[in-house]
């Protein structure tokens, strides 16, 4: 008894204009507003296809009469209305366009990848010179002809 | 006496101290809780907890101890332990003294809010898990207090329950955690099958760590310490009431993911790819971050920032193998940021919660102390000579430059420093001089001791810390001594040069007209658009997707034709190809039935 008579609820998918009249009154809408999902068996019925837009994108001073949902009682509800409640997704427009925002983003994070890769080849250390030792810098210790002059070896100081 | 036996036993009244309203809330209705009772409490502990700092600073005691095993298997035991030793030793007392300054401020701040109580009391809950994170031996109990912070986290950040915006941004927080979550699990399963045990104090292999468990350590550090890639949750935290940010979001829980890279060191250390990693993911979040911090109005957002950027220099010391400079970092952090939140939040009040930098002017002249803390901890904060941030910042800038690093990460570590300065002194440009630009009849007011006592405390120690920390405790690996005069001033370079900066940027939109809107000025002041760009279509597909798959495809696939469409189906399409070859002559099929069944009865009678 206090559930809601067989004629609000939705029903199948409307043929006849007449029928598309009864189900755009029954959802409170206009005529020329109300469209229906597609008939491609995936069970939507006679529900209309409103926008996708979320709640994000009502007027956050205007008195509605759930004011934390942004919905008038009788206002036909999304379908996904789970999903753009202000909680989730937001479909409001940004100031600046989507590809405008891809290509800026893809463009930083690319050249921040590829000159950490640069950084990776070309890395920066203290300057280093291979170590020395003083007189003919161990030239026969290393192997050198004892018999040969050692090359002169020029030490340098820092 | 035992230096140990009073180590622990100090640090276990600490703990115990802390303990007490969380124990005295179902017992008595008189001593109930109350906000000042829990403030009252915290400074206790506070000061208790000085013992064992001082003790493992003059004599170097540390301990091990453990006092409960959970026999969870035969041979995988998981002891209640705690290890006492620099990181934790020095980390309970500046938690505490910046948690008891933000607890008096908080007195005076949420004095209108009706549900006082529950705030403290949430407040002292995410200590407790704080700290049983940093003194926390395994990864158990370290996972616990990292759980313990994320959930509240979100409910600190959710308080004000009533606003969309701020369920929105705790929902954030908790999301991005858990994905750094993930990692952590990761690591701790392998740590499991490899080495038995999650105890933190067993010896490293001595080959190289095999990098997955690394990366899972370096992404859980990435979620809760908001790297870039897991970074949108901290600007937005800022939803939260100013005492939640100045406690979570800039001393504590941002730090427990660098904490958790300082306790697994010995792990990362002979990895040089991991460290890698950690070095330009902390270069590149330190200069997005600082980059992002330049254009923003909202002056909670510039310290969120900034904050992220701060996050970022510790990765960076990570990156360099340096933990106990990350940690010097985040000890002298922690008191100036708070510092800064706390003068934000006295200032927002002032201007009856008006938190727009275009729309203050001139604080200088009506809140003298708050604002004075304000300059010193922004100079602490750029690491001005001998103020407690120089000890960290600059010894990390000096490695930096002496080290064999990537170029790339190492300039824009210096950028970012630049960056900070002059974020900084826009931040102070707009907030202190100038002419003011607010309404006229604000409730400028800071005469309340709840308000300039813990401000002036938290200054001293941004003055101090730096100086008492390094003097007292001695460095582990031996710091850079020589250098060229241009790498040892680097960091002050970039900081002058980064107010120079400012400098002119002031003047010039003081004297020149400017267009209004470039590609840069979007890009920064919309976040480098990456919260629009992943949020939108991920959380798109993800519900959208789900929606069809649980509600069209399961209802319509498993109970309709599965079941009796299916059936239909397929006995219709039987039903047409078969109805083509007989020909429906009914009639003649009975004669044909009755003439066989009389030919047969005749034949066999």
């Amino acid at each position: 008894a206090s559930e809601m008579s067989k004629d609000l609820m939705p029903g199948p998918y409307p043929r006849t204009p007449e029928e598309r009249a009864a189900a755009a009154k029954k959802y409170n809408m206009r005529v020329e507003d109300y469209e229906p999902y597609p008939d491609d068996g995936f069970g939507f019925g006679d529900y209309p296809k409103l926008p996708d837009k979320s709640a994000h994108e009502r007027d956050p001073w205007y008195q509605w009469d759930q004011p934390d949902v942004r919905h008038n009682w009788g206002q036909p509800m999304h379908w996904d209305f789970d999903m753009y409640i202000r909680n989730r997704v937001d479909t409001s427009p940004t100031p600046v366009p989507w590809h405008t925002m891809r290509k800026h983003f893809l463009l930083f994070l690319s050249t921040m990848l590829i000159m950490f890769g640069l950084g990776e080849i070309y890395p920066s250390y203290r300057p280093v010179g291979p170590k020395q030792y003083p007189f003919n810098d161990l030239y026969l210790e290393r192997g050198g002809d004892p018999n040969k002059e050692p090359p002169v070896v020029t030490h340098y100081e820092i | 006496m035992e230096t140990t036996l009073l180590l622990n036993t100090s640090l276990l009244l600490t703990l115990a101290i802390i303990l007490t309203p969380t124990l005295l809330l179902p017992m008595s209705k008189t001593s109930s809780n109350s906000p000042t009772t829990i403030t009252r409490t915290v400074k206790t502990a506070f000061l208790i907890s000085l013992v064992p700092m001082t003790l493992f600073m003059l004599s170097g005691t540390e301990s091990i101890t453990s006092y409960w095993e959970w026999k969870f298997t035969t041979n995988f035991k998981i002891p209640l332990s705690f290890k006492m030793d620099q990181y934790s030793m020095m980390f309970f007392p500046i938690a505490l003294f910046v948690t008891w300054s933000i607890l008096q401020f908080a007195t005076w701040y949420m004095a209108s809010e009706p549900h006082i109580t529950k705030f403290f009391f949430y407040l002292l809950t995410f200590l407790i898990a704080m700290l049983i994170l940093t003194i926390a031996n395994n990864m158990f109990l370290l996972f616990i207090g990292w759980e313990g912070v994320g959930m509240m986290s979100f409910l600190l950040i959710g308080w004000w329950q009533g606003r969309a915006e701020a369920n929105t941004a705790a929902l954030q927080a908790v999301l991005y955690n858990r994905i750094g979550d993930i990692g952590l699990i990761l690591s701790m399963a392998w740590l499991a099958s490899t080495m038995n045990t999650w105890e933190m104090q067993q010896a490293p292999l001595p080959t190289q760590t095999p990098t997955l468990p690394l990366l899972g350590l370096i992404l859980a550090a990435t979620g809760k310490s908001a790297q870039f890639g897991l970074h949108p949750w901290l600007p937005a935290a800022m939803e939260g009431p100013t005492p939640v940010s100045a406690l979570l979001h800039s001393s504590t829980m941002v730090v427990a993911g660098i904490f958790l890279l300082i306790r697994t060191h010995p792990l990362l250390a002979n990895n040089p790819t991991a460290l890698t990693l950690c070095l330009c993911l902390g270069a590149l979040s330190t200069l997005f971050a600082a980059t992002c911090a330049l254009t923003q109005n909202d002056i909670k957002k510039i310290i969120a920032f900034s904050t992220s950027s701060q996050l970022g220099l510790m990765m960076v010391t990570i990156g360099l193998n340096l933990p106990q400079l990350a940690f010097l970092h985040i000890s002298t952090h922690a008191f100036f940021k708070a510092m800064l939140f706390l003068c934000s939040g006295t200032i927002i009040h002032s201007l009856n919660g008006e938190q727009d930098i275009r729309k203050m002017g001139g604080l200088q002249k009506m809140l003298p102390t708050t604002t004075s803390c304000l300059t010193i901890g922004n100079l602490a904060l750029m690491g001005t000579p001998f103020l407690a941030g120089f000890y960290s910042k600059d010894l990390i800038i000096e490695s930096l430059n002496t080290s064999y690093l990537n170029t790339w990460a190492l300039l824009l570590t210096l950028l970012a420093t630049s960056f900070t300065a002059t974020y900084s002194l826009r931040m102070t440009l707009l907030v202190q001089t100038g002419f003011p630009r607010t309404p006229t009849n604000s409730p400028t007011n800071e005469n309340n001791p709840m308000i300039t006592n813990p401000i002036t405390r938290l200054a001293l120690g941004s003055i101090l810390a730096g100086l008492l920390i390094t003097s007292y405790i001695t460095p582990t690996k031996t710091p850079p001594m020589t250098m060229p005069t241009t790498t040892k001033t680097a960091a002050v370079i970039a900081t002058a040069l980064g107010i120079a900066l400012a400098m002119e940027l002031s003047t010039m939109t003081h004297t020149l007209t400017y267009p209004k809107q470039n590609p840069h000025l979007n890009f920064s002041s919309s976040l480098g658009y990456f919260n629009p760009l992943m949020h939108r279509p991920n959380t798109t597909n993800l519900l959208n997707s789900g929606q069809k798959i649980a509600s069209h495809l399961i209802d319509l696939s498993w109970y309709k034709k599965m079941g009796p469409e299916g059936l239909t189906d397929l006995q219709l399409m039987a039903i047409k190809t078969s109805t083509t070859l007989h020909t429906g002559l009914i009639k003649t099929y009975l004669g044909s039935f009755a003439l066989s069944i009389i030919l047969i009865l005749s034949t066999q009678t």
